[in-house]
């Protein structure tokens, strides 16, 4: 058996390149849809970056369009709104993994603690479903308890309390998005969690257990250490990609009231290239300006996820 | 032996465990969080079969007092939802079956040997980190003349990566003999591909026929760029359009008059209900796939 496996990467190394690749002529069949996919759709886009450095004519498209330096991100540095999104972007991500990132961890913490195995399938059903939904949906059953008339002013008011426009509130929309973000995706973000605490060597929990550890003890010692790893690397991943805070949610959420607080680089580019009568230069290069930060932070946070000894992004 | 580890395990699932305050504490903490979940999609339901002048006397209910079907029958009447709807069934169906071969087949290759495997490896892999950005996609689409097709939400969605590398994790935990001997019986990588492999892994492939119809079926940010036409946008685009359209609780009789319906939190929570429905009908009956999660490959690998 030994002897079979060693003696193959000896064979392989005699055929010639041409002679392999022809007898895996089927992968290349295989991986052809995919890789056009990925040429098309991925890569073309990529080689219209060179607009962030262009004056953007329709007539005459990317490639020829004259060249204008650094103009766009002139433009741009200098353009308020521009750092408001900059701001807004990473002060909502600071947010959401501060307060999104530790709640599924402590969910699965306690999920894993539940004995009763119907209840348990029941709530982890009901806190995945949100998961599947789109903001779109979602953001109309928050606009809509959320808004005067809605459910959540009515009991204020039948408190004794104030009504409160929430939504149009400088002060309050990003708690907002992060209350929602993590009430739609806390369930489905501690599946991870969960199945990493079945994989834990039961014959640890029976040993404390001899020894006289009770649950807390036992969730304490054994469960969160388990587990510790794997937050850890998430924790990096979720910091690493802290440019993208979740465009879908802002976008059906927010409103022209709290542009101030709650306009991120995604929303900005969309807002003035689509919204107004857009140059194209100085949206690419915003992309651009995202794209760059965002690759340096993953490839930081995938760095260190291997020094760990982790597998990192995929 | 056997005795022995008998013994150990007892104290965890037999009946010496009693009920304590930790238990006790941990039901009422999920089932809070529970609640908070459910009560937005209750009061939405409750919402689009109560008589708006009900609601706007009393927005907060626990139950219904009067049903009315009137918000359903305004939407059913309009029909741009169900317009919406069959063009998100296309997309839904187009987009499953070719988000589906193109991921496997590059899920299932990537697992093999074969000369410049890493260079395209990496090169799909590079596309995570870094890309070209909204508007040279934007002009990409519009080159390629699939503006106003809705062939513009499917095609640019092709293979998620992640899903891929879930699938390549699950390949890979299946035993070598099993290809090698049908290899030794003659048959072909497709043949081993597609009748030897997939049939083995068909928890996964429903599971990820799920995660990507989902994804369709939530399509609305490329109708929202690429289609104009009315006819052709999707039903969470048409879903947007009515949320986000300034309403009024109380019906106001000029518009009656005007012969335009203004879209009242009824109509509007109608619409989310009718948006909702193919995957609340789907989702608790397969609940064990959709909730496998990413963690299908994670464990595994």
């Amino acid at each position: 058996m030994t002897a079979h496996v060693e003696r193959r990467p000896g064979a392989a190394r005699r055929k010639s390149v041409f002679r392999r690749a022809w007898e895996s002529r089927y992968m290349y069949l295989l991986i052809l849809p995919g890789i056009l996919f990925f040429l098309i759709f991925r890569y073309i886009p990529i080689y219209g970056i060179q607009l962030a450095f262009k004056t953007f004519r329709a007539s005459l498209g990317i490639t020829l369009s004259p060249w204008c330096g650094l103009e766009n991100f002139e433009y741009l540095f200098l353009n308020s709104d521009f750092w408001v999104a900059v701001r807004n972007t990473l002060l909502i991500s600071l947010y959401q993994v501060v307060f999104c990132f530790p709640f599924p961890v402590v969910l699965a913490l306690f999920l894993n603690e539940i004995r009763l195995a119907r209840y348990k399938k029941f709530v982890q059903t009901v806190y995945t479903f949100p998961h599947f939904l789109s903001w779109v949906l979602i953001s109309g059953i928050v606009m809509n308890l959320l808004s005067s008339s809605g459910a959540v002013n009515s009991l204020i008011a039948a408190l004794g309390g104030q009504k409160h426009q929430f939504l149009t509130d400088k002060a309050l929309f990003r708690s907002i998005l992060v209350f929602f973000l993590a009430w739609k995706e806390s369930g489905w973000n501690c599946i991870l969690y969960l199945a990493s605490i079945t994989a834990i060597d039961p014959s640890l929990y029976e040993a404390a257990t001899i020894d006289g550890a009770n649950r807390w003890h036992r969730m304490r010692y054994i469960t969160w250490p388990g587990i510790s790893m794997i937050v850890v690397v998430t924790l990096i991943l979720r910091i690493g990609s802290m440019m993208d805070v979740g465009f879908d949610q802002v976008i059906n959420l927010y409103n022209a009231s709290v542009y101030d607080v709650g306009d991120i680089i995604d929303t900005y580019i969309y807002r003035i290239t689509f919204q107004r009568a857009g140059n194209f230069g100085v949206s690419t290069a915003v992309g651009l300006f995202k794209g760059v930060t965002n690759c340096i932070l993953l490839l930081s946070a995938n760095g260190i996820c291997k020094l760990l000894g982790e597998e990192g992004i995929v | 032996m056997t005795r022995i580890r008998s013994h150990a395990r007892r104290p965890r699932s037999g009946p010496i465990q009693r009920t304590t305050f930790f238990d006790i504490l941990n039901i009422l903490f999920t089932a809070l969080f529970a609640l908070i979940i459910l009560y937005p999609f209750y009061n939405c339901i409750l919402l689009s079969v109560t008589p708006q002048h009900i609601y706007a006397r009393e927005p907060f209910m626990l139950y219904p007092k009067v049903l009315t079907w009137e918000s359903y029958y305004v939407v059913f009447e309009n029909r741009v939802l169900f317009t919406g709807m069959g063009v998100t069934a296309m997309i839904t169906a187009l987009g499953v079956v070719y988000n589906m071969i193109l991921t496997l087949l590059l899920a299932y290759a990537f697992n093999k040997k074969f000369p410049l495997r890493s260079f395209f490896l990496y090169m799909i892999l590079f596309t995570l980190y870094f890309s070209g950005g909204l508007i040279p996609f934007y002009l990409l689409i519009k080159d390629l003349g699939l503006m106003d097709n809705i062939l513009s939400m499917v095609l640019p969605t092709g293979v998620s990566i992640t899903y891929m590398t879930v699938m390549r994790k699950y390949f890979a935990a299946i035993p070598e003999e099993l290809e090698e001997s049908a290899r030794l019986d003659g048959a072909s990588e497709l043949v081993i591909l597609f009748r030897i492999i997939l049939p083995i892994c068909m928890p996964m492939v429903v599971t990820f026929c799920l995660y990507y119809g989902v994804e369709r079926w939530n399509e609305w940010w490329y109708g929202m760029l690429f289609i104009k036409n009315a006819f052709k946008q999707p039903l969470q685009l048409v879903l947007r359009g009515i949320i986000q359209a300034a309403g009024s609780t109380n019906t106001s009789s000029h518009l009656l008059e005007a012969g335009i319906i203004p879209f009242n939190d009824g109509i509007k929570m109608a619409s989310i209900v009718i948006t909702m429905f193919p995957i609340l009908c789907v989702y608790p009956f397969l609940q064990k796939y959709f909730v496998q999660g990413l963690a299908i490959g994670a464990v595994k690998g």
